[in-house]
């Protein structure tokens, strides 16, 4: 169930207290960092670092982790195979051509490309993963109330992380129904379970809006919704390591930049 | 001027393509009472219920709030709904924020309160349903009984003057509802109208001062607990049933157990009305008393203290505030429901009991036991937590000197 899962985790995670700008500034800093570096030494070391935060003081269960990396890890693995074959330029190190009209090559400069889009790959992944991981949904509303998005979308975005939850669990309902009523032993049956269950679904969100609206109005209401402004002040026992990092991840980038304009002809 | 707050007067519903719903409702709620809407299902109880803050709109009849008709402009309809609470049957139909403390706020920002306002109002209503610090806990993390009190404080923020319940109860476990009631009986106290609908023939017996008895979008009989229960015809055509204690009492009185006088509404009652019949002659037999704590004006370390001090004193509590104190300080409890009367039966066979009470319901104690009192001939003392920071109020001294 990572549908909750995800948020659950936020929710529960011990930096739950740290101010959610400190943690996006984290986590968009080391995003940003990590696409615009040339090498891939800048991403994994981010990558590596971030994740070792969010597994010792944040306590992500590493089982957690490791099936939410899962994911993009096999995403990338594929294009990357791919990336391996298409690149160009450079000495062919390996060939592949049992006909004449197959021709797979694979060349240095490929293998190098692919590298530093791997790397950038697990680092902007990590970087995402840490906001994700340690800043639920309902504290990026009030950052994003901050940032003038216009509160009928924040209205909305808060009516729906709401209903996700109510939504999700009568699917869950109407599934378990259907299995216990042998809904998916077989493929026709399946289709037929999973269509019914969309349906039903859809009849019943229908009727929560309209329920919705009545709750609304018996609770006199008038177009706002309010939003709780008084997230953890910024501490600076937070936001100073959160610096100190992206100034260090920045330093170490350009001295690497800086050296391999020297070291390369 | 009027005492009724909320009266009813033919009221008649029917829902778009089906059969009448209300057939002609009629009746009036006294104000600060308890009234319990009785019936089956489908009789009517919720569509009654959601007529009475305009959300449904009768096609007939009448209702007037404070003597005045409900007028259905939406100005109007908006300070009807402030003042006329509604709480849902089901939580999560009514709780539509993504937090708590957004949830509990939606009302009074809606009523364009001011920043501090809504602050205030919402620290007050999530305190008072014992919910303080929930502020940023998510709604789908909470149990029934959580959801539950967070509707009821999402209400209690627009500070009403009734309180209407669908079916308080459902879906809640048995210390769970029995918690609930507490609540209603502590806001009861603070002077709000309280009207429930409910098919629990327990609870309506023995917690309401009205009940409207209904079938079929009719109202059959609308009076005390007491004159409904014991008309076996009325009970039955609703499809209902006698509470247990009164058909034990019934079945007693049969075989001249005991002598029919008023009817028991608890077991307490009925236990009373036993004893006069078998017991001992009073003089031989010692009372036990039971001591009163005010939780919110004791600190929680002298409770502990007093506690350590009297071990062997049963121990009760009421309320969410003192149930959550017991908690936090490990004092175990040895009753959680019907306290005040389990402390009199205790007291009755000479135990020594204390009661963990929020300061509203130290008077509905005194009340109580002096009812009983006067009821029974027995003399049962009720004293103060005395720790030696907290002088005793007037009335409790006056209270004990009674009693010497």
């Amino acid at each position: 169930m990572l549908e909750d899962l995800l948020d659950d985790v936020a929710q529960n995670s011990t930096f739950r207290h740290i101010h959610p700008g400190t943690k996006i500034l984290l986590g968009l800093g080391s995003l940003l960092i990590c696409l615009v570096s040339p090498t891939p030494v800048i991403p994994l070391v981010s990558g590596i670092v971030i994740s070792l935060v969010l597994l010792i003081p944040a306590r992500v269960s590493p089982l957690v982790y490791a099936e939410l990396l899962l994911a993009p890890a096999i995403f990338t693995a594929f294009s990357i195979v791919v990336l391996l074959f298409m690149l160009g330029g450079g000495e062919i190190i390996w060939r592949f051509s049992p006909v004449y009209w197959i021709n797979l090559t694979i060349t240095d400069n490929a293998i190098r490309q692919s590298e530093l889009i791997l790397c950038r790959v697990f680092g902007c992944v990590v970087s995402l993963f840490f906001i994700a991981l340690t800043t639920p949904m309902t504290d990026l509303f009030d950052i994003m109330k901050r940032c003038r998005v216009p509160p009928e979308l924040i209205d909305l975005m808060m009516i729906m992380y709401r209903y996700i939850f109510i939504t999700y669990r009568q699917a869950h309902e109407i599934w378990q129904a259907q299995v216990m009523r042998l809904g998916y032993s077989r493929v026709k049956e399946s289709i037929h379970s999973c269509s019914t269950l969309c349906g039903m679904l859809f009849i019943s969100s229908w009727i929560a809006g309209e329920d919705l609206i009545h709750a609304m109005d018996a609770r006199c209401y008038n177009g706002k919704m309010p939003l709780l402004e008084e997230p953890e002040p910024v501490r600076m026992r937070s936001f100073v390591p959160v610096l100190a990092y992206l100034v260090a991840l920045v330093s170490l980038l350009l001295m690497i930049i800086t050296n391999t304009v020297v070291i390369s002809p | 001027m009027t005492d009724h707050i909320l009266e009813a007067d033919n009221v008649r519903f029917r829902y778009p393509g089906a059969g009448e719903a209300l057939c002609g409702v009629s009746f009036s709620v006294r104000t600060g009472t308890k009234t319990a809407l009785l019936g089956a299902n489908g009789a009517g109880k919720s569509t009654l219920l959601l007529t009475l803050n305009g959300m449904l709109r009768p096609t007939a009849g009448e209702i007037r709030f404070h003597g005045k008709p409900l007028a259905y402009s939406r100005n109007e309809l908006r300070e009807l709904r402030r003042r006329v609470g509604f709480v849902y049957q089901d939580p999560d139909r009514q709780i539509l924020a993504p937090t708590v403390w957004q949830d509990v706020a939606f009302g009074p920002a809606n009523l364009e309160y001011d920043d501090a306002k809504i602050r205030h109002v919402v620290k007050e209503a999530l305190g008072q349903v014992g919910l303080a610090g929930f502020d940023r806990r998510v709604p789908h993390h909470l149990s029934g009984g959580e959801k539950k009190r967070v509707a009821i404080a999402g209400i209690l923020a627009m500070d009403p003057d009734i309180l209407v319940f669908d079916e308080p109860t459902s879906s809640l476990d048995p210390a769970g509802a029995a918690d609930l009631m507490e609540l209603l009986d502590e806001f009861n106290a603070k002077g709000t109208t309280i009207i429930i609908s409910t098919h629990d023939v327990e609870l309506a017996y023995h917690w309401a001062d009205q009940i409207i008895l209904m079938n079929k979008g009719k109202v059959i009989h609308a009076g005390t607990p007491e004159e409904v229960f014991t008309n076996p015809a009325l009970v039955t055509s609703s499809n209902l049933r006698m509470p247990a204690v009164l058909e034990v009492y019934t079945e007693l009185v049969s075989r001249q157990m005991v002598k029919k006088t008023q009817s028991p509404k608890s077991v307490l009652q009925l236990v009373s009305s036993l004893e006069q019949n078998f017991s001992k002659p009073r003089a031989e037999r010692a009372l036990g008393t039971i001591t009163v704590c005010d939780v919110d004006a004791t600190g929680s370390d002298e409770i502990t203290a007093w506690i350590a001090d009297h071990p062997g004193f049963r121990r009760g509590a009421m309320g969410t505030r003192a149930k959550t104190l017991a908690e936090r300080k490990s004092i175990a409890l040895d009753f959680t429901y019907g306290v005040i009367d389990k402390g009199i039966l205790w007291a009755l066979v000479g135990e020594y009991s204390v009661l963990l009470t929020p300061a509203s319901m130290v008077p509905h104690v005194y009340r109580r036991v002096d009812t009983y009192c006067r009821e029974s001939g027995n003399t049962i003392a009720v004293i103060p937590m005395s720790t030696k920071t907290r002088s005793r109020p007037s009335e409790v001294i006056k209270k004990e000197d009674q009693k010497e």
